[in-house]
């Protein structure tokens, strides 16, 4: 594991030597992020692709406000939001939407069924408005700090325990019944 | 509400999967991708500065060339170079006029991007 204060020296020093730090610390949780947003294997591909030739693009601005894992999720945050945006004909879904990406679980090649309780669980996350499914993923799968998931969805940290108290309490509510 | 569900029964585990050998692949496309760049936006650039230089360059000799021509053989003593270019200036239709108007502002413009470019990167460091 690499840490972020070696990973920007590292890219300041040398672009590709860097970068492919960066890569082997972010390509998985990045993508793992974007894979429980979108849903889709080729859609979560695509935007993961895009997060992290942005990244590369615009690293210059990363000013050490934040944290460099919440900047990094920032971008790809907001590249999974323009992607389920973009296929409802929209340029971004907003934060207090429910995206439709619960429509395509069935859909989808890369997809273990088998594992029931697995796929109930998605479900019941992809059920919640896109602010709440935010603070319950970054709290729950990739354990961000509440400080760090306000500087990614343009928050307070009141607001982000908010989210993601109700996201706690519906999806134990939907694991608690009868639904599948 | 109720709270008997517990999450530790479960973990991080997900149904998603994808294809073997998937991160090593993503990985060496996005370094293609992100290799390519900066030397095609080089490239697209110089050829851009080369044409407007060959421009500009071509744009000097025409306006050497009409001064030369315009003006009477004795007068080169006593007509300083401003006046003389300004002259032949006006001596030129305003379809070539325009055209070096064109090529001169294309030219200083890119002259301050650059000294932009270069005051923005000795301030970034």
């Amino acid at each position: 594991m690499t840490d972020d204060n070696q990973i920007i020296p590292a890219i300041r020093e040398n672009a590709e030597r860097g970068f492919r730090l960066l890569m082997a610390e972010y390509k998985e949780p990045v993508y793992w992020h974007i894979r429980r947003l979108v849903v889709s294997h080729a859609d979560a591909q695509d935007a993961t692709q895009e997060t992290f030739v942005r990244i590369f693009r615009s690293f210059s601005q990363y000013n050490g406000e934040g944290t460099f894992k919440a900047w990094i999720f920032r971008i790809a945050t907001n590249e999974a939001l323009r992607l389920l945006g973009r296929n409802q004909g929209k340029t971004t879904l907003s934060l207090d939407e429910t995206a439709p990406a619960l429509l395509t679980i069935k859909a989808d090649n890369y997809m273990d069924y088998s594992d029931v309780e697995a796929v109930k669980l998605q479900k019941a996350i992809l059920a919640l408005p896109a602010k709440q499914q935010l603070a319950f993923n970054l709290r729950y799968y990739d354990d961000l700090s509440y400080k760090e998931i306000a500087a990614i969805t343009d928050s307070t940290e009141a607001t982000v325990k908010a989210n993601y108290h109700f996201a706690k309490e519906k999806i134990i509510k939907y694991m608690n019944s009868n639904e599948i | 509400m109720e709270q008997n569900y517990d999450f530790n029964n479960i973990g991080k585990k997900m149904p998603y999967t994808v294809p073997d050998g998937f991160f090593d692949q993503l990985e060496e496309q996005v370094m293609n991708e992100v290799k390519a760049e900066p030397a095609q936006k080089k490239s697209a650039k110089t050829i851009r500065i080369a044409i407007r230089t060959l421009l500009a360059v071509a744009a000097c000799i025409a306006l050497f060339l009409v001064v030369k021509k315009t003006l009477p053989q004795d007068s080169d003593a006593t007509i300083d170079d401003f006046t003389s270019v300004e002259l032949a200036f006006n001596n030129l239709s305003t379809e070539d006029q325009d055209y070096l108007l064109e090529v001169y502002q294309e030219e200083e413009e890119l002259i301050i991007d650059n000294d932009l470019n270069e005051w923005k990167n000795e301030e970034s460091i």
